[in-house]
């Protein structure tokens, strides 16, 4: 069975990198305005061939968690989700529809997950080979990795929002954009929601 | 009396960086003036400055990709006035990744981001790479360059993970080519440019290793001049006539002071000052 897996990792102390991505755009960049939070994630969404999205979520939670590429249980949370033939499965410690940062935020907030990789794939097939070399009961068909921003910000829709989201990450100039440089890095968005306002 | 960077090349002391000091050394050993400023001192301080140099390191721990933080510094703006009004600025290292993530490199269009400094690519290998490398001059007049003869090979070493330098604009490096802004390439001892490992150490586009702006002003490069500034820095086993000269200079303390072959980027410098700027 064709299944899609999606890990989601992330530091379980303070992440230094997206506290330096706040504090530049907020005091440097003249964000202060509109964000609102951000956390940032180790991302690999994944196509794999298993038994039953369960057989499959099993296979890859136990690789996972025994190999640093992916997670280091002193570090980090994370959260695997699979889903194929109408079945779902999960694991991990991190609720990955709820995490969001505290803090005092008035008006709409929309989260919005930015998804930026390497173009032509950087490490993805190293990945998948790393999971198959070990995998019991599946096998990864289909690799993408990087990393995911989660950007919350002030907006009064979610188109409002991805664009104030892209004009914040995609660096352009040396005024605008910030996460990602466009000449080696693609981006996309994986996720925008509406949040209650914190 | 108060603090003054009249006539010295001020060296940029972003948090993280460790090259300073070294790079202070190397202008100095050309007769120049130089003195550290703190990326939150008065950018004033440097209104009468000679030139202005971004060392390497890991400015903001390369956090978020490097150089890009300090690119979005305040001191940034003054660097940027300096660069328009013709002041030298070189980046060496990480000081060219935030001269790419401000603009000022290509600089075709003036703070536009048209490059990156991505990740190494080499094979059967990923990440941090050190090693020394052979650049082959070329190109346009550029300060930082011209005291270097034209087609001259210039050993000097590199240390970087990031440093592949790209773009996703092929009508910026068509632009860059015709003006000829491309004034390093990573080449073979002999002076050869071979794209693959490890003569071009990190797959970058055109074995690009340093990049001026048109104006012949600015310079981020990738090796480390600063580090081959005196004879004991070059290795014993280096290949070609630097090599046989430090081999021959070995056991000999007073030889070994002399100068190395990286020092003739600052020796442009001083050069250029003497030509009446």
């Amino acid at each position: 069975m064709k299944t899609e897996a999606k890990l989601w990792v992330r530091l379980k102390v303070t992440d230094l990198v997206a506290q330096t991505a706040w504090m530049t755009l907020t005091e440097k960049m003249g964000f202060a305005g509109d964000l609102c939070g951000v956390l940032r994630y180790s991302y690999w969404a994944m196509e794999a061939e298993g038994e039953s999205a369960g057989a499959v979520c099993e296979a890859i939670d136990r690789e996972i968690r025994m190999d640093s590429a992916f997670t280091n249980q002193n570090k980090h949370f994370y959260s695997l989700a699979v889903s194929g033939g109408g079945d779902e499965a999960a694991s991990g410690d991190l609720r990955i529809d709820g995490d969001f940062p505290r803090g005092e935020c008035g008006g709409r907030i929309f989260a919005c997950d930015l998804f930026v990789s390497e173009q032509g794939g950087g490490r993805d097939d190293g990945y998948a080979s790393r999971l198959n070399a070990r995998l019991a009961g599946a096998k990864v068909t289909g690799m993408k990795s990087g990393e995911v921003w989660r950007i919350l910000v002030r907006a009064e829709d979610a188109e409002e929002a991805a664009r104030k989201v892209e004009e914040m990450a995609v660096t352009r100039s040396r005024q605008h954009g910030l996460l990602l440089n466009p000449h080696y890095q693609a981006f996309e968005f994986i996720g925008t929601a509406e949040i209650d306002g914190q | 009396m108060a603090r003054s960077f009249k006539d010295k090349v001020a060296i940029i002391q972003f948090p993280g960086v460790n090259c300073e000091y070294e790079t202070v050394d190397a202008v100095r050993s050309v007769g120049l003036g130089a003195d550290l400023l703190r990326w939150n001192e008065d950018p004033a301080l440097l209104e009468d400055a000679l030139g202005v140099i971004v060392p390497g390191g890991f400015s903001y721990q390369d956090r978020i990709r490097a150089g890009v933080v300090s690119a979005k510094d305040h001191i940034m703006d003054k660097l940027s006035e300096l660069a328009v009004a013709g002041r030298p600025i070189l980046g060496i290292c990480n000081g060219a990744q935030v001269l790419v993530e401000s603009g000022f490199i290509p600089g075709i269009h003036w703070e536009r981001v048209d490059l990156a400094l991505a990740p190494n690519v080499m094979e059967d290998r990923e990440g941090y790479y050190c090693s020394w490398t052979y650049l082959l001059s070329g190109g346009t007049d550029c300060v930082w360059a011209s005291a270097i003869e034209n087609e001259e090979v210039v050993p000097v070493p590199i240390a970087h993970a990031e440093g592949r330098f790209t773009t996703d604009d092929g009508k910026v490096l068509e632009e860059m080519k015709k003006n000829g802004q491309i004034i390093l390439r990573y080449c073979t001892e002999a002076g050869q440019i071979d794209a693959s490992f490890p003569t071009n150490p990190n797959g970058s586009l055109e074995n690009m290793a340093g990049v001026c702006n048109s104006e012949g002003n600015v310079l981020a490069m990738m090796p480390h001049p600063e580090r081959a500034s005196w004879l004991r820095q070059v290795p014993e086993d280096l290949g070609g006539g630097w090599g046989m000269k430090r081999r021959k200079s070995g056991g000999d303390s007073g030889k070994m002071e002399a100068a190395g072959p990286g020092r003739i980027f600052f020796e442009s410098l001083r050069r250029w000052k003497e030509g009446g700027e």
